[in-house]
């Protein structure tokens, strides 16, 4: 049966042959716009491994006559004890700029003697943690038994542990920023992952260092607020904070409203790709409907001739709707080979997990749509009348 | 012969509606597409308000420190330093415009919070940039150089400060705990500008320190020319310079930082050397390699939509056996057979593209409506529509010839034999 198909396919290959480039160029398009949502969807079921709500973001820079070391570390522990004087303040937490949700990025080399990452790199205190409520997975957070560390205390998170270590384990290794030799930062503790860039993006290498009296100037602090926190809190917040900086740059933002801020911006260029590929999906399904059922009304007299040599309607409808098929078969042959090719050579850097799903849905759709428009033209067909069909010819 | 062309041209389109309905269902979605993306590329890239001179501009806006040693940079506008000691000593430029990035200020009247951006300039930056003033006037070298506490609004900051409409130069608005006097207000700008800000201070009341010397710092500049001939000229004169300056910056170790990268680049080069973080190094910026990829990218956009054309538009000939077969047998040669069907099908197109232009009209009305962008307003405007009627042309000519060819093919006896 499938041989028979192929060789009515075979005999018409010229005719057939854009038809099939259509189905090839849909179905690449169909794996971009598969892949980039099963992508976001792995990436938004993974947990979030903190909590952003009643967390504010205070911005910074540090007055400029601050210069030496030690009077910013006073400062810093002023502004602590000014914070935490305030009944509404929670927890209080000191960290570079590139904050959850933020715009900042500081990404650098990691490494593990020769073994060398790029990762996401955080200055972050003790409180971090609290504030976060970062989960801790293995060993600890940092405390104040480190101050008095020979080696630099570090903590990474679960994906970068992995990229170094892979199942073995990390607490107390010693890793360096990039290069070859061996580093002088000490792991403490490993963290789950933070989902820190926004609900869509995928996991990232990150390491966290603790603020030292060596880390200048300017930075995030970041606020755990009780519920009773309103505007008006923020408000009298604001003024107290910005007479202590005397530095005009200062702002308070809300955590969960950064957060949808960034998902926006991931989420509009999917919006805009989506509705482009819906109306393109929707021209080619009006164009194969088209093509297939202007094909079939000029096969009447060979569908004539099977109908009336004994072949039932059913038959009829069921070969038109097999030859659709095995056409778009030959297609999604030669498409999956390009589609796979991502995976193979580890193209943009996506688990091939997320390709092989998205290049399955992709075939899933394609067949879908090829046998709604082949049906009702193959549902035509059967209707055919023998002693009409062949009376025409 | 052309009109002749044109009835039968309608002829065919009405008597298979299904398929007329699928070709210009494609054809005008597509070419609302391409209408809507030309309006926001234009929107973005031609000089508008108040950035009117762009075309004789020349903009330095980035500064790289590079390290030898290892991959790390560090990536940030020019500092006020670097502007002043040496870009402004340059000749060529009949002015030069300095201005900070802009950074957000947070003030809270009455418990409402708002947030507006802030910017510093010099003086020149009024004459630069063409701003239109609902009232009063910019500020002066002179109150700049006096550390006077002045600012130039937005038509919007004064609305929601004072009330609408109620004239505001002359009186004082407060920003960071400090009486600022507002000596002029500016008609709105669009978000996406350049420029954009929501209040102007002068350059001397930023935080950095402006006689040290550095070299990276958040600024940026922007090279007036007096023509655009100039460019070559200026871009010359700027390398020398920038080849000159030391690795003098206080902030940055110089054991590991040695090299830097500076560039005075057109509005399109800083863009496109903005787009690769990467920061090439020529001075092209990599223009010539970004248009290429923009420009197979719009192709295969128009593939799918096309391949589909060209199937239905097969589809149709091969209705049309027979009237080919009888006007064939009767001497129509091959060429005129296949100029008639692609003069049919351009016409085909530019209904559709009617349709399509018509579309993009709705839809960008919708797309203005709902302010999404912030005083941002594409229109579709003569350069855009004469793209859109480009786009139609090689849409129509693409979808058009293979099909021809195929007809103008057909053998007259197979042809008429089929009746």
């Amino acid at each position: 049966m499938l041989t028979h198909l192929f060789k009515l396919i075979w005999n018409k290959k010229k005719q057939n042959f854009l038809l099939m480039t259509e189905m090839f160029v849909s179905f690449i398009i169909l794996f971009a716009v598969f892949t980039a949502l099963v992508y976001y969807y792995q990436n938004y079921h993974r947990p979030m491994g903190f909590e952003y709500d009643r967390v504010w973001k205070f911005g910074y820079n540090a007055p400029r006559e601050i210069s030496d070391p030690d009077s910013m570390a006073a400062f810093r522990g002023s502004v602590r004890q000014l914070i935490r004087s305030m009944p509404q303040i929670e927890e209080v937490s000191f960290s570079s700029e590139n904050i959850p949700f933020g715009n900042d990025n500081n990404v650098g080399g990691v490494n593990y003697y020769k073994k060398n990452v790029g990762a996401d790199k955080y200055t972050v205190d003790d409180s971090y943690s609290a504030v976060l409520h970062v989960s801790v997975k293995e060993g600890r957070w940092f405390s104040k038994e480190d101050d008095a560390a020979k080696e630099k205390p570090v903590v990474i998170n679960e994906t970068l542990k992995k990229s170094l270590f892979g199942n073995e384990n990390a607490i107390g290794k010693l890793i360096g920023e990039g290069g070859e030799g061996m580093g002088n930062m000490k792991i403490v503790g490993v963290i789950n992952d933070l989902k820190d860039k926004g609900d869509f993006a995928g996991p990232h290498n990150g390491l966290y260092r603790r603020v030292d009296t060596g880390n200048y100037g300017g930075g995030a602090i970041l606020l755990k607020v009780s519920s009773d926190a309103d505007r008006a809190f923020e408000s009298r917040l604001f003024k107290v904070l910005s007479s202590t900086m005397r530095n005009p740059d200062i702002n308070i933002q809300h955590l969960a409203y950064m957060r949808t801020r960034i998902n926006n911006i991931r989420l509009i260029p999917v919006i805009i790709t989506l509705i482009v590929a819906g109306f393109l999906i929707i021209n080619v399904a009006l164009g194969l409907f088209g093509v297939l059922w202007y094909n079939i009304s000029k096969r009447k007299s060979e569908i004539g001739l099977r109908r009336a040599v004994g072949a039932s309607g059913h038959s009829i409808s069921g070969q038109l709707v097999g030859e659709a098929l095995v056409l778009s078969t030959i297609s999604l042959i030669v498409g999956s080979f390009f589609a796979l090719q991502f995976p193979l050579l580890n193209i943009f850097d996506l688990p091939a997990l997320t390709y092989l799903i998205a290049q399955g849905l992709a075939i899933a759709f394609i067949y879908l749509l090829v046998m709604i428009c082949a049906f009702y033209p193959g549902r035509q067909a059967a209707a055919i009348y023998p002693a009409v069909a062949l009376h025409e010819d | 012969m052309l009109r002749n062309y044109f009835k039968i041209a309608i002829a065919v389109l009405r008597r298979k509606k299904f398929f007329t309905f699928i070709s210009l269902f494609g054809i005008s979605f597509t070419l609302t597409i391409v209408i809507i993306v030309a309006a926001f590329v234009d929107n973005m890239f031609s000089a508008g308000y108040p950035d009117i001179n762009r075309d004789r501009e020349l903009f330095v806006s980035r500064m790289q420190i590079r390290s030898s040693t290892n991959a790390s940079s560090i990536n940030a506008g020019p500092s006020y330093y670097f502007i002043d000691h040496y870009v402004s000593r340059l000749k060529t430029p009949a002015k030069i415009a300095i201005l900070s990035g802009n950074f957000p200020v947070t003030t809270y009247l009455n418990n409402k919070k708002q947030v507006t951006s802030v910017r510093s300039t010099n003086d020149q930056f009024w004459e630069v940039l063409q701003f239109q003033f609902v009232e009063g006037k910019p500020y002066t070298k002179q109150q700049i150089d006096n550390g006077e506490k002045v600012v130039v609004i937005s038509e919007a900051v004064r609305s929601n400060y004072f009330n609408e409409g109620v004239a505001a130069v002359g009186k004082y608005i407060e920003l960071l705990n400090m009486q600022y006097r507002v000596t002029g207000v500016v008609k709105n700008l669009p978000s996406a500008s350049n420029v954009y800000a929501d209040i102007f201070t002068p350059l001397t009341l930023t935080q950095e320190d402006m006689h040290e010397p550095s070299l990276v710092g958040g600024h940026t500049c922007i090279l007036l020319l007096d023509s655009k001939a100039n460019i070559p000229k200026m871009k010359e004169e700027f390398n020398q310079m920038a080849a000159k300056v030391p690795m003098d910056d206080k902030k940055i170790d110089n054991k590991i930082f040695d090299r830097k990268l500076v560039f005075a680049d057109t509005f399109l080069e800083s863009f496109v050397r903005d787009f690769h973080a990467g920061f090439t190094e020529g001075a092209g910026a990599g223009v010539d390699i970004f248009i290429l990829i923009v420009s197979i990218f719009f192709l295969l956009f128009l593939l799918l939509p096309t391949l589909n054309l060209v199937n239905i538009n097969i589809s149709r000939i091969m209705d049309r056996y027979s009237e080919i077969g009888v006007r064939k047998a009767f001497g129509a040669s091959s060429r005129t057979l296949v100029y008639q069907f692609i003069v049919e099908n351009l016409i085909l197109t530019f209904i559709g593209g009617a349709i399509g232009v018509g579309l993009s009209f709705i839809i960008v009305q919708v797309i203005n409506s709902m302010d999404f962008m912030y005083n941002n307003r594409i229109s579709v405007n003569f350069h855009v529509l004469s793209f859109a009627l480009l786009a139609s042309l090689v849409f129509g000519l693409l979808s058009g010839v293979y099909p021809a060819w195929r007809m103008s093919r057909m053998n007259v006896v197979m042809a008429l034999k089929a009746q």
